[in-house]
C-alpha cells in the first residue's frame, strides 16, 4: 500500500515530532534534527515531509499561539496519531527483527 | 539597543508571492523563529543565508497549492457577472452623460481617423499586389547616360521587346502598355479617350485582368482591335453586344473591331484604361519602322519571367545585349542605353521614375504616423478623463470593497466600461466613416474605397483595434479605481497623488505637443503652396486658354478667324505649353571650348508668336521672327539656363553658335530669360526652343480679354464647332494647366489640415474633461476666494494658469521637432519659402486660444458661481 511507506527522512520527521511531544512545529522540528543527527536541514524539506505525513494520516495538527519571536505570527503544532504510532512501532519491531537475525561474530 | 537584524526583505516577499495563502502565515512564523536563534548562535550572516535557502526550499507543490474553499468560488466569467458589468457600466454611461458624449466623442474621431488612413495605407500598399504573377513580373526600365547627366525613363526603346524574347529564354511573355488620347467614334458619339491605352496581345497573359468576352490570346493581336472596359462598352454600345462591332479610330477614322470586353481594371493596378487598343496597330499600321529603332523611346514595358527565372543574373546579361544591337547606335550619338529590371510591385511607391501614376513610401510613413498620433491623442483622452473622474467615484468603490468586491472584481468592472465605450465609439466611427468616404475619395483623389459594404474585413479588424484600445486604455484607470483603500476614502480624507496629477498634466501636454506640431506643419505647407502659386514665373499665364487645335493648316485657318475677335487679344500655336508634358531631343550644341557638346534636351516647339505672347524676356540675340525665313529650318533659341550649361558667362557668347538636333543643323539665335515651364519642385532646366513643323504644334494660346471670358469663349467653341463638326472641343486655361502640378501637394495640405483640425479638437475634449474635473476639485477654494474678495477674472486667470502652462511646454517642445520635419519636407522643393517665426507665432496662439476658449467653459461658471452654494454644503 502506497500510503503506509516511510522513506528514511520521513521516518526522521516522525521521530522529531514524537520526541518533542506537544511542542512539535516547525520550527523546532527543524531544530530537533538538527541537533539530533549533526546536520542543517532544510525548513522546506521539513515542511514538505510534515505534509506528506499528515496526508497519510500519520500526523494532525492545529493552528495554535503565537509569540513574540515569530513576529506575532501562529504556530501550527503537529501530534503523532495512533496510525503514527503504530507505525513507528512497526518500523522498530521490524528493525529489531533484522538486527536479532545478523549472525553474532564468532 | 540597536535596531533588530532582519532577514533578507525580498525573501519574505518572494515568499509571499509564491506561498498559498493558508500556509504563509505559519510558515513564515517558522522562518522569522529559526532566523532569530540562528543569529544568536551563528552570526547574522549566516542567519541571512539559511533563511533564504529556506524560502527557496520552500518552492514545492504542497506551498503552492491553495487550500480549497469553502464555498465554491465563482468563476469570473460567469454570463451573469458579465451582464452585471454591463448592465452597471451603461447606467454610468447614461448617469455622466456629458463625459460619456465627450469620451465617446473623442474616441470614434480618432477611430474615424484610423480607419479612413488605414483605408488609404492598405491601398497603397496592396498596388497591383491583385496580379497573382506579380512576383515574377518587371518593368524593364531604360538609364540613359550622355556626356553630361543620366536620364531614368520609366519607358524603353521600341525595338527591345521583340529582341528581347527572341534573345532570353527566360522571357516568357512581354506586354507594353502606352497610353496615348485618341478620339473615337460612333455615328454621332464622338469622345476624346483620355485613357485609351495600346497593349500588346500578351497583356492578358501577364496580368490578371478579366476579359469577359472574346479571346485572351488573340483578342489584341490583329490591327485595329479594340478591348473595351465593361463602362466604356456600355457608353459607347448600351446594352448592345459589343463584339465585332465597329468605332472609328482617330483623326483618320479607321474602322476598328471590338474583339474583346473586359473587367474594368482595379483601381489599384497601375495598367489603367477605357479602351485597350491593340499595339499592332501602331507598330504594324502606323509606323512600320518604329520595332527596329533603338533610339526612339515609348511604351512602359513589363516582362514576365519564367517561374525560377533569376532576375538578377538576367539583368547582368543586358550591357552585352544592348552592345550586340545598339552598338553602333550608342556609339554614334555618344550615349550609352542601360536596362534596369523593376519588380512590379515596388514600381509604384519605390521608383523615382516619373509615370502617369506614382505613389510615394513616404507619404504612407507620414500618414501612418498621423493615425498613430491621431490615436494616441484619443486614447490619452480617455485615461485622462477616466482618471480625472475617480474622485467622483472613489466612494462608490470603497463602499464596494467594504462589501467584499475584490480587487480584481472591481478592476474588471472599470476595464468592461471602457470597453464599452470604445465600442460605441467604434459604432459611432464607422457610421461616420461610411459617411465620409466619398469625401475621403475625393480629398485624396483616388477611388480609394467604393463603400463601407466593401470593407468588412477592415470593418472586422477595427473592431478588434477598438476592443484592444478599451483594453488597454481600461487597465491604468481601473488600476487606479480599484486599488482605493475603503477605510480612507469613505472616511472622506481623500486627496489625488501627486503623481496621478502629474501624469495627467504629462498626458495633456503630449497632446497638444503633437497638436501643435501638426498645426505648425500645415502652416508650413500653406506658406510653401501659396509661395509656389504666387512665385514670379518668369512668363504670363493669366486670361490665357490653351485649345486643343490639331496640326498645319486647320489651327492657322481657326487662329486665323478667332483673332478677329472683340475678346481675343492675341494667339500663338506650339506643341508645349508651361505645366504640359515636352519632349526631349538628342541634341548637339557647340559649348564654349568649341566642341559640339551632346546630350538630351528639353524642346519647345514653337510658333513666331510664342516668345512674345508669353511674355519671355530676350537677354541676348533675336526672337524666331517671319522675316528670316531660315529661322523655321536652321535657327533655334535656347534659355539661360542652357547657355550656361554650355559653359558661357554671358548670354551674348551662345548666340551664332553651331547646333543640330532633331534633322536641323544651324545657329542659335537668341537667349531667353529662365522662365519654369516645369513646377517649382524643380529648378529651371536647359530648354530650346525651334520652329513647329506642319505637324506639329496643336495647342493654341489665346490671350483673351479679362472682361466677359464667358462670351468670348462660348464664341470661340461655336466657331470650332462650325469648322470642325466631327472633333469635340477640348481646352483649358493655362493657369489652371500649370496649378495641376501642385495638386498633390494641394492634397496633402487639405488632408493635413483635416488632421491637424481633428487632433486639436481631440485635444480639448481632453482639455475640457480636465479642466472641469481640477474646477469641481476646487470648488471650496474658489469659494472662499470670492468671500474673500476676489473678483471673477481673478478666479478664471487662476483656472486657467496652470493649463496654459501645459499648452506652453507642448509648444516648447513642439517647435523644434517641427521645424526639423518641415526643413525635411521643404527640401523636395527647389523653391521654397523659409521657415518664418510668424508660423510659430500663429500656432501659439491657435492653440492658446482654442485652450482658452475650451477652459473658459468650466472656469467662467466656476467664477460666477455663487459662493453660498458651494460653501454651504459643509
Amino acid at each position: 500500500m502506497k500510503g503506509t511507506y516511510l522513506g528514511e527522512f520521513e521516518e526522521v520527521v516522525l521521530l522529531a515530532v514524537a520526541i518533542l511531544a506537544g511542542d512539535a512545529y516547525g520550527a523546532s522540528i527543524t531544530n530537533e534534527i538538527e541537533q539530533q543527527m549533526g546536520r542543517s536541514v532544510n525548513l522546506g524539506a521539513v515542511h514538505a515531509a510534515l505534509h506528506r505525513l499528515e496526508e497519510k494520516g500519520l500526523l494532525s495538527s492545529r493552528l495554535g499561539g503565537a509569540t513574540a519571536e515569530r513576529g506575532g505570527r501562529s504556530k501550527r503544532f503537529f501530534t503523532v496519531t495512533m496510525a503514527g504510532t503504530k507505525a513507528l512501532d512497526n518500523i522498530r519491531e521490524i528493525r529489531n527483527r533484522m538486527w536479532s537475525a545478523i549472525p553474532k561474530p564468532a | 539597543m540597536n535596531a533588530p537584524i532582519q532577514p533578507p526583505k525580498w525573501a519574505t516577499r518572494l515568499l509571499h508571492w509564491f506561498c498559498a495563502s493558508h500556509l504563509v502565515n505559519d510558515l513564515e512564523g517558522d522562518l522569522l523563529e529559526l532566523f532569530v536563534q540562528r543569529v544568536r548562535t551563528q552570526g547574522p550572516r549566516e542567519a541571512r543565508r539559511r533563511y533564504v535557502r529556506d524560502v527557496l526550499s520552500l518552492m514545492r507543490p504542497f506551498a503552492l497549492r491553495e487550500k480549497p474553499g469553502k464555498y465554491p468560488k465563482p468563476a469570473s466569467t460567469q454570463p451573469a457577472m458579465i451582464r452585471n458589468y454591463l448592465k452597471i457600466a451603461f447606467r454610468n454611461l447614461v448617469k455622466h452623460k456629458m463625459f460619456s458624449f465627450i469620451n465617446v466623442l473623442g474616441l470614434s474621431a480618432g477611430m474615424t481617423a484610423c480607419f479612413l488612413i488605414a483605408l488609404y495605407v492598405h491601398f497603397e500598399l496592396t498596388y497591383d499586389v491583385f496580379n497573382q504573377k506579380a512576383a515574377r513580373i518587371y518593368r524593364v526600365a531604360a538609364d540613359v547616360k550622355t556626356s553630361s547627366e543620366t536620364l531614368h525613363y520609366a519607358i524603353s526603346p521600341w525595338a527591345m521587346a521583340s529582341n528581347m524574347q527572341n534573345d532570353f529564354p527566360e522571357v516568357e511573355a512581354f506586354a507594353r502598355v502606352q497610353k496615348e488620347t485618341t478620339l473615337f467614334r460612333k455615328g454621332d458619339l464622338k469622345f476624346m479617350e483620355e485613357n485609351a491605352v495600346l497593349a500588346d496581345s500578351a497583356l492578358f497573359r501577364v496580368f490578371d485582368l478579366k476579359l469577359l468576352k472574346g479571346n485572351p490570346q488573340t483578342a489584341l493581336a490583329a490591327p485595329l482591335s479594340l478591348v473595351l472596359t465593361e463602362t466604356s462598352a456600355r457608353k459607347y454600345f448600351g446594352e448592345s453586344d459589343p463584339m465585332g462591332q465597329t468605332l472609328l479610330l482617330g483623326t483618320e477614322s479607321e474602322p476598328s473591331m471590338v474583339t474583346g470586353v473586359m473587367q474594368d481594371p482595379p483601381v489599384n493596378s497601375q495598367i489603367k484604361g477605357d479602351i485597350f487598343v491593340s499595339m499592332s496597330t501602331y507598330t504594324a499600321h502606323h509606323d512600320k519602322n518604329i520595332e527596329r529603332e533603338w533610339g526612339s523611346f515609348g511604351a512602359t514595358a513589363f516582362v514576365l519571367l519564367k517561374s525560377g527565372a533569376d532576375p538578377a543574373a538576367l539583368e547582368r546579361k543586358f550591357p552585352a545585349f544592348m552592345q550586340r544591337h545598339a552598338g553602333k547606335l550608342m556609339a554614334e550619338q555618344q550615349m550609352q542605353i542601360g536596362l534596369v529590371l523593376e519588380p512590379l510591385r515596388d514600381i509604384y511607391l519605390h521608383s523615382s521614375r516619373t509615370t502617369e501614376e506614382s505613389g510615394s513610401i513616404n507619404n504612407v510613413y507620414i500618414f501612418s504616423a498621423v493615425a498613430f498620433f491621431v490615436m494616441l491623442i484619443a486614447c490619452i483622452n480617455f485615461v485622462n478623463l477616466t482618471t480625472a473622474r475617480s474622485v467622483e467615484r472613489a466612494r462608490e468603490v470603497g463602499v464596494r470593497k467594504a462589501v467584499g468586491a475584490a480587487k480584481s472584481a472591481l478592476a474588471r468592472q472599470f476595464i468592461a466600461e471602457s470597453i464599452l465605450i470604445s465600442v460605441i465609439a467604434f459604432f459611432l466611427s464607422i457610421l461616420i466613416s461610411a459617411a465620409l468616404i466619398p469625401g475621403f475619395n475625393m480629398l485624396a483623389g483616388k477611388a480609394i474605397s467604393k463603400g463601407m459594404v466593401h470593407e468588412i474585413p477592415f470593418v472586422a479588424c477595427q473592431f478588434g483595434v477598438a476592443l484592444l484600445t478599451g483594453l488597454l486604455a481600461g487597465i491604468y484607470p481601473a488600476f487606479v479605481l480599484s486599488s482605493f483603500e475603503p477605510v480612507k476614502v469613505l472616511k472622506g480624507r481623500f486627496t489625488t497623488s501627486l503623481k496621478g496629477i502629474m501624469l495627467r498634466k504629462g498626458l495633456v501636454t503630449v497632446q497638444f505637443a503633437i497638436s501643435i506640431t501638426i498645426i505648425i506643419a500645415t502652416i508650413v505647407m500653406y506658406a510653401q503652396l501659396d509661395f509656389m502659386r504666387s512665385y514670379g514665373l518668369g512668363f504670363s499665364k493669366d486670361q490665357t486658354l490653351v485649345v486643343e487645335a490639331g496640326p498645319g493648316r486647320e489651327r492657322d485657318a481657326f487662329e486665323a478667324t478667332i483673332q478677329n475677335y472683340a475678346g481675343v487679344r492675341s494667339a500663338a500655336a506650339s506643341s508645349e505649353v508651361p505645366g504640359s508634358w515636352n519632349p526631349q531631343a538628342y541634341s548637339k550644341l557647340e559649348n564654349k571650348n568649341g566642341e559640339m557638346q551632346a546630350g538630351n534636351m528639353d524642346v519647345y516647339r514653337i510658333d513666331f508668336d510664342f516668345t512674345q505672347q508669353y511674355g519671355l524676356q530676350l537677354l541676348a540675340g533675336r526672337a524666331f521672327s517671319k522675316q528670316f525665313h531660315t529661322d523655321s529650318t536652321q535657327s533655334l533659341m535656347i534659355n539661360e539656363a542652357a547657355a550656361k550649361a554650355l559653359g558661357y558667362r554671358s548670354p551674348e557668347e551662345a548666340i551664332g553658335k553651331k547646333f543640330d538636333q532633331w534633322g536641323r543643323q544651324g545657329t542659335i539665335i537668341g537667349v531667353v530669360k529662365d522662365f519654369h515651364f516645369k513646377s517649382l519642385h524643380e529648378t529651371v532646366k536647359p530648354l530650346t526652343f525651334r520652329i513647329i513643323d506642319f505637324w506639329n504644334g496643336q495647342l493654341l494660346s489665346v490671350k483673351i480679354d479679362g472682361k466677359n471670358v464667358k462670351q468670348t469663349l462660348s464664341a470661340i467653341e461655336s466657331q470650332w464647332k462650325t469648322m470642325h463638326p466631327d472633333k469635340p472641343f477640348t481646352y483649358y486655361f493655362l493657369d489652371e494647366l500649370y496649378d495641376r502640378q501642385y495638386r498633390a501637394d494641394e492634397r496633402f495640405e487639405a488632408l493635413f489640415l483635416n488632421f491637424a483640425a481633428l487632433a486639436i479638437f481631440i485635444s480639448c475634449l481632453g482639455l475640457l474633461g480636465l479642466a472641469s474635473y481640477s474646477t469641481v476639485q476646487r470648488t471650496k477654494e474658489i469659494g472662499v476666494r470670492k468671500v474673500m474678495g476676489a473678483s471673477a477674472a481673478s478666479i478664471v486667470g487662476l483656472l486657467s494658469r496652470d493649463f496654459l502652462q501645459l499648452v506652453g511646454i507642448a509648444f516648447v517642445v513642439a517647435a523644434p521637432l517641427a521645424w526639423f520635419a518641415m526643413h525635411r519636407w521643404l527640401d523636395g522643393f527647389a523653391y521654397k519659402t523659409d521657415i518664418r517665426a510668424s508660423f510659430f507665432i500663429a500656432a501659439a496662439l491657435l492653440s492658446t486660444f482654442v485652450a482658452l476658449a475650451t477652459i473658459s467653459f468650466q472656469s467662467i461658471r466656476a467664477a460666477l458661481m455663487n459662493p453660498v452654494k458651494s460653501l454651504r454644503s459643509e
